[in-house]
């Protein structure tokens, strides 16, 4: 550069006598880096409005599965009384009012209840929002009807109570809303609170920054943001909360993209659905149709302007504007979004006035989700688990209905602890460990769980015992040993059985001596008499004429899906079985032999609600309906004979019943199952240790059993005979020879044609055959 | 193309500047609502009052007979509808929960959604669980979906509650012996 300098000479005309500057000669290279800058802040806008496309129009939230419980079905004799009606109502977060104007409310009247359901898109159709009134009669429905369009109504389901939910691993939860079902003054709210210009601005609003930065300057720190809706939605969706020059500018082209390709309403559902609004646990409370049911337990559309106005002060600082433990903060911070609405003109001072004097309403405390029911939601789990990895189950948003009644299971709940706490004292073991149960309660003919409890205290969410803890049944499988014989023809209920010690020699030299609980013996007895009042000598006797194979084969006809064992201890029960493995055998039994497997989860649908796999009733006849008739007979008379007998007078309203009862060697496990028409329940009691309990089948498990059965109001069997059984008469004591009948005193016993008791007991008058000719014609003379 | 970079830029700077508070930080009132008024939407508002007209609830109850006559009739919302597709029902005999049910079964299955006829004889039979027909219907719906052994099976069951209807048992024997 400095060479030129002397060849530039003053008389060439031609020549730029100028001297080129430094800028000027800079000015090419600046030129292109500015050209380069430029490149590449538009391959990088280019990028992020490539990036903004393409995520938000993919735009998936991972959405945890929701589980329903069973929804309650109101017709003409349902067994639903009035305080039933109305805990589900309150459980369902409907409102009681002095009328009944939309859904979600309800009116108790004196003699009815009115209300106005909301209507839910069941797995089987949509299910109708619907105003109706409930008349009852005592434990029943008696009658239902709408108004004078709809007259009477023959059937109504409400929606199903929300019992728990499978959370994504981020923990974030949602209820996506589509445009169409955000009411519209929450919109007003959301805008004139957030961001009044956002239907107007282009993404970032230059009007608003300069408004709150005029502010901020004023207020000499930040009292006022600037930020549009679209990039806070922006800052939600793709950037952490690190705020650099270079994460402002990002967001800031990344909503003019937003802006650009997406329209308004698209990007302000987003936004109502992204929006962090609560936190519960672990567990994020994201979009406004959540909050509404997180803060108010009712759906967004039934949510007052006030309440909407509550929920649209929150995304300013969710934990700080908390309803439920700042209610003056969210109190004012209400009144300041409706003050700016009405400033805004989307309401009236009216409105205002009144929206602005109302309580906040919300309630005590959010329902818990995934904590209520976690013994049932580890079955649910494990059913589940055949069809859905945890990844569908956590991202998906599945509704999994399920079987849960939540009034055998809150029943299930409150007494189980009290009741264990009962028989526990009476057992006087001496010991400071705790009394631990487990129950499962069915529906006899589909085969439904209807409650499950893994421990005895409410709630209890660690070793679930009703799946897991696997014990001896004891006298629990006698009903195994007695069907098989019965179905096997060679017995009836007058068999004679002996009860008298006995000595089996088993593989390998050893021998087995079994005992009678009670160390008695009762000689010769009825087959029935034996199962009533639970023999184990003359059991054996049974099973060893019948064969231990026979009676481990009917175990497994009976649901059992294991292995069994094939040693003579089997007949008396040895052989590990969980409670729901027992509920499985018993739920058979007492389906008149019809095995159906027991369920939890009824119908998986996608969150729009269309069906994914539905989990029907199966069933499958395993056993001769007579042979079962005889059976039952045996096990309704364990309560009115045998071993239940003293829980006969708590259990007088539902009798007869059918059951049996368990007890292990030591009196190590206390158990009991038994069924009515309408429930199964199996009840099991013991130590996680094994320890003594000091408590039988009938001093412990079936006290809880029944105290739980008469509060369900468990229904009286009405197991109507198949044709071919006939009632005749025996001698009430059982003998061996002919000459020892004694026909005084007689019973009277269901048999199956063709089966029926030896001359050795019969007491019928045996007629010959011309007699009842005779009888025949006399007959028709008549 | 250097205007629109440059007016990006500058937005972000001062939107910088402007901070938003964000989630969870405590924020005192704001004070930025003097600026533009939107019209109000016309869009009605949930707390605009009901469509609906009320019942008004007369004293003493009324008797059964006369119910309707205190129930003024209500306006109701499009979708609010009967709870089921029933079919009308002659006067005489009232429509039950499980005719109801009977219909919406012959309702899905003409619809070709025989899973959902399953279903609604499923939810039927917890109603009314010893009524053969009822067993017998998802016996046959089984069937023609071709699950025969689950069909079997509800045959089985419901001839085990068919003893005094002869004509249903024979009718049953029949189904059983055509799987």
């Amino acid at each position: 550069m400095q060479k030129s300098k002397p060849e530039a000479t003053p008389s060439d005309p031609h020549t730029d006598t100028r001297e080129p500057t430094p800028g000027r000669r800079w000015w090419p290279l600046l030129k292109r880096l500015v050209l380069a800058l430029m490149l590449a802040i538009a391959v990088w806008c280019i990028w992020i409005d490539h990036e903004v496309r393409r995520d938000f129009q993919a735009l998936q939230w991972a959405l945890p599965a929701r589980l329903y419980a069973r929804p309650l079905e109101l017709y003409a004799g349902a067994p639903v009384n009035r305080q039933t009606l109305i805990d589900t109502l309150q459980a369902l977060g409907y409102r009681a009012g002095q009328e009944v104007n939309g859904p979600g409310e309800y009116q108790t009247l004196p003699s009815r209840i009115r209300l106005w359901t909301r209507g839910f898109e069941f797995w089987d159709g949509h299910e109708p929002s619907l105003y109706l009134n409930v008349e009852f009669d005592g434990d029943r429905v008696r009658e239902l009807w709408g108004d004078q369009n709809t007259g009477s109504l023959a059937l109504v389901r409400l929606e199903p109570a929300e019992i728990a939910q499978i959370n994504p691993s981020t923990g974030e939860d949602r209820l996506p809303l589509r445009r169409s079902e955000v009411p519209q003054a929450l919109i007003d709210a959301v805008i004139a609170v957030e961001d009044q210009r956002f239907f107007s601005h282009f993404g970032v609003d230059p009007v608003g920054i300069g408004r709150a930065l005029v502010a901020n300057l004023r207020a000499g720190e930040i009292v006022q943001g600037g930020s549009t809706l679209t990039q806070q939605l922006i800052k939600n969706l793709y950037l952490t909360r690190e705020q650099t020059l270079r994460r402002k500018i990002e967001e800031a082209l990344m909503a003019l993209a937003l802006d650009f390709h997406f329209s308004k309403d698209e990007i302000l559902v987003a936004y109502l659905n992204e929006v962090f609004l609560g936190q519960q646990g672990n567990r994020a409370i994201h979009g406004f149709a959540l909050a509404a049911e997180y803060y108010f337990s009712r759906p967004l559309e039934e949510l007052s302007l006030g309440e909407l106005a509550t929920l649209a002060g929150l995304p300013r600082g969710a934990s700080y504007y908390n309803p439920r433990r700042y209610p003056e903060r969210a109190t004012e911070r209400r009144n300041v979004v409706l003050a700016r609405m009405r400033d805004q003109g989307y309401i009236t001072p009216e409105q205002y006035s009144q929206a602005s004097a109302e309580n906040l309403r919300v309630t005590a405390s959010a329902p818990s989700r995934g904590k209520a029911y976690p013994a049932f939601m580890a079955l649910v789990r494990q059913d589940l688990a055949r069809d859905y990895d945890s990844n569908a189950l956590q991202n998906e948003g599945l509704r999994i209905f399920t079987t849960l009644d939540l009034r055998v299971q809150e029943t299930l709940d409150a007494t189980l602890e009290d009741a264990v706490k009962r028989v526990e004292r009476a057992a006087a073991s001496g010991d400071n460990g705790h009394l631990e149960a487990a129950v499962v309660i069915s529906d006899p003919i589909t085969g439904e769980v209807l409650g499950l409890a893994g421990g005895r205290q409410r709630g209890y969410a660690g070793f679930n015992r009703a799946l897991d803890a696997r014990r001896p049944i004891g006298s629990l499988a006698k009903p195994a040993v007695y069907l098989a014989a019965l179905e096997s023809g060679n017995y009836n209920l007058a068999s004679v059985l002996s009860d008298r010690p006995v000595t089996i020699a088993l593989d390998g030299g050893q021998e087995w001596s079994p005992r009678n609980y009670d160390d008695e013996r009762h000689d010769d007895v009825y087959l029935f008499d034996a199962l009533e009042r639970s023999m184990n000598l003359a059991t054996v006797d049974l099973g060893m004429q019948l064969g231990v194979e026979r009676a481990a084969d009917m175990l497994q006809r009976l649901g059992f899906a294991r292995e069994v064992p094939h040693y003579p201890s089997l007949l008396l029960g040895a052989v590990d079985m969980a409670p729901i493995e027992v509920a499985q055998m018993y739920q058979t039994l007492a389906a008149n032999g019809f095995r159906s497997p027991l369920r939890s989860v009824e119908a998986v649908t996608t969150g729009q609600g269309e069906r994914l796999e539905r989990y029907g009733i199966e069933t499958v006849q395993v056993s001769d309906p007579g042979a079962m008739y005889l059976l039952e007979y045996a096990m309704q008379g364990v309560f009115t004979r045998g071993t239940a007998k003293t829980v006969a007078n708590r259990l007088d309203r539902n009798l007869p019943l059918a059951g049996k009862t368990g007890t292990t060697n030591d009196l190590r496990d206390s158990w009991f199952a038994g069924y009515g028409d309408n429930l199964v329940g199996v009840v099991w009691l013991g130590y996680d240790d094994n320890r003594d309990t000091g408590l039988t089948g009938a001093t412990g498990a079936l006290q809880v059993w029944s105290e739980l059965m008469a509060k369900l109001n468990i229904q009286p069997r009405l197991t109507l005979p198949p044709q071919n059984i006939v009632w005749q008469k025996v001698a009430a004591k059982a003998v061996t020879r002919a000459d020892q009948r004694q026909c005084s005193q007689t019973l009277s016993l269901p048999f199956r044609a063709g089966q029926l008791p030896t001359d050795t007991v019969s007491c019928e008058e045996s007629e010959s055959f011309f007699e009842s000719l005779l009888d025949r014609v006399r007959r028709l003379g008549r | 193309m250097i205007e629109r970079v440059c007016l990006v830029l500058s937005l972000s700077l001062l939107s910088a500047c402007a901070t938003y508070s964000g989630r969870g930080v405590p924020a005192p009132v704001e004070d930025r609502g003097t600026g533009t008024v939107v019209t109000p939407a016309a869009s009605p508002r949930p707390d605009a009052g009901s469509s609906v007209t009320r019942a008004v609830e007369n004293t003493p109850e009324p008797v059964r007979d006369t119910r309707p006559a205190d129930e003024t009739p209500i306006v109701r919302s499009p979708s609010t509808v009967n709870p089921a597709p029933t079919e009308p029902a002659p006067p005489a005999m009232p429509a039950t929960a499980s005719s109801t049910l009977l219909a919406g079964v012959d309702a899905a299955i003409a619809e070709g959604d025989l899973e959902r006829a399953a279903a609604l004889c499923e939810r039927a039979l917890r109603i009314t669980p010893r009524d053969a027909l009822l067993w017998y219907r998802l016996a046959s719906v089984r069937a023609q979906q071709g699950r025969v052994n689950e069909a079997e099976g509800f045959a089985r069951r419901a001839l085990s509650f068919s003893a005094n209807d002869p004509a249903l048992t024979r009718q049953i024997n029949g189904f059983l012996q055509g799987l």
